[in-house]
């Protein structure tokens, strides 16, 4: 019998905010099963993942044998092709850490500061020196254009087409929204669908939502 | 009012022949494809059921004319199709345009250019949601393509 530490859920939504849910639950999952095997990540999952349902999916496809995320870019950076402006809607730091490592510099990127969790988005953004440029709800539309790019992360994909996506995709990418970005992808970065109801997430139609669901 | 029951399907519609018809207009393919979705694949559906429509008969129309030479309508010349954004947030030293413009060629048969009247008519034609302004772009290259052509001596 394992015994975890009280207090990771806590922990958990802390890291979330300035990491991205599915990137913060790797990072936990790998760390729980160094220390604790499988049987700690099967803990992890009992504790924290009704609350944190991305955990959830990660200690999943880790129990089942997946040992890393994928984040190869490379469908990224064909959906995104000629746009020189690329607007990031939520944060997953796996995955966007990767797609800028590919992204020739002359594709600007900006980040929608707003998230469900406390961030301090000095920090965050910090951490890309400058390559990722804030930007608020209420100022993204002034990155539109026939050359900008919207990009969200997508938390898996169901079988009837149906995709879990951050509510603040809803927010930024209304109908006025989605006629002047001439790309609206979403990465998905959850291999498995998600078996619990998505708290902390909405669900959209994939096809109709994205230009390109990745 | 609800529009439901009178046009509560555009599954006739087939983006790929709207996307054929614009090829030579917006030659780059990632630029037509935005173009194309803001027509037909955004905004309530009998906007994108009439859209389509009125472009598939115009573009008949040129093809059975034979007319389709758009480098001269492009030569006499076109304005941007603006992307509108709320006016705080347009960015300065940047046109914020679709990829489709407007040809104005056409419009000289009702206003001298650079008159008070054809700024009017572009107005005019640009002003409404993307689905009607891009429209009403591809349909003055069809009609334009086709006025050309039976201008010709």
């Amino acid at each position: 019998m394992t015994e975890l530490p009280p207090g990771l859920d806590q922990a958990l939504s802390a890291v979330a905010g300035e990491l991205g849910m599915a990137s913060a639950s790797w990072v936990f999952v790998r760390a729980v099963a160094r220390s604790e095997g499988d049987e700690g990540v099967s803990e992890l999952a009992e504790k924290v993942g009704a609350e944190l349902v991305v955990l959830d999916a990660v200690t999943r496809v880790w129990l089942a044998g997946e040992r890393a995320p994928d984040t190869d870019p490379a469908k990224v950076v064909e959906a995104i092709g000629k746009a020189t402006r690329v607007v990031v809607v939520g944060l997953e730091v796996e995955w966007l850490d990767r797609l800028l490592d590919e992204l020739p510099s002359s594709v600007k990127v900006a980040l929608v500061a707003h998230s469900a969790f406390p961030v301090d988005w000095q920090r965050v953004l910090d951490n890309y020196a400058g390559r990722v440029e804030r930007v608020d709800l209420d100022t993204f539309q002034t990155w539109a254009g026939g050359k900008s790019a919207l990009l969200t992360f997508a938390y898996g994909r169901a079988e009837d087409g149906r995709a879990a996506v951050l509510p603040l995709w809803l927010r930024a990418c209304g109908a006025d929204v989605r006629a002047q970005f001439r790309a609206l992808i979403a990465w998905n970065v959850l291999s498995a669908p998600l078996d619990l109801y998505p708290r902390r997430l909405v669900e959209v139609d994939a096809e109709e939502t994205f230009t390109h669901f990745v | 009012m609800s529009h439901s029951r009178a046009s509560s399907s555009a599954a006739f519609v087939d983006a790929a022949r709207i996307d054929a018809l614009l090829a030579s207009i917006v030659p780059d393919g990632e630029d037509r494809a935005f173009v194309v979705r803001c027509i037909l694949g955004e905004g309530p559906v009998h906007h994108r059921g009439a859209n389509y429509v009125l472009l598939v008969l115009l573009g008949q129309l040129v093809e059975k004319l034979g007319a389709s030479n758009v480098a001269a309508l492009r030569a006499r010349g076109t304005l941007p199709v603006p992307i509108k954004v709320p006016p705080h947030l347009e960015r300065p030293q940047s046109l914020m345009s679709y990829p489709l413009p407007l040809p104005t060629g056409p419009l000289e048969s009702l206003a001298p250019a650079g008159s008070p009247d054809q700024a009017a008519m572009v107005d005019c034609l640009n002003d409404g949601p993307p689905q009607h302004a891009l429209a009403n772009a591809a349909m003055m290259w069809l009609i334009g393509a086709a006025l050309t052509h039976l201008e010709k001596p």
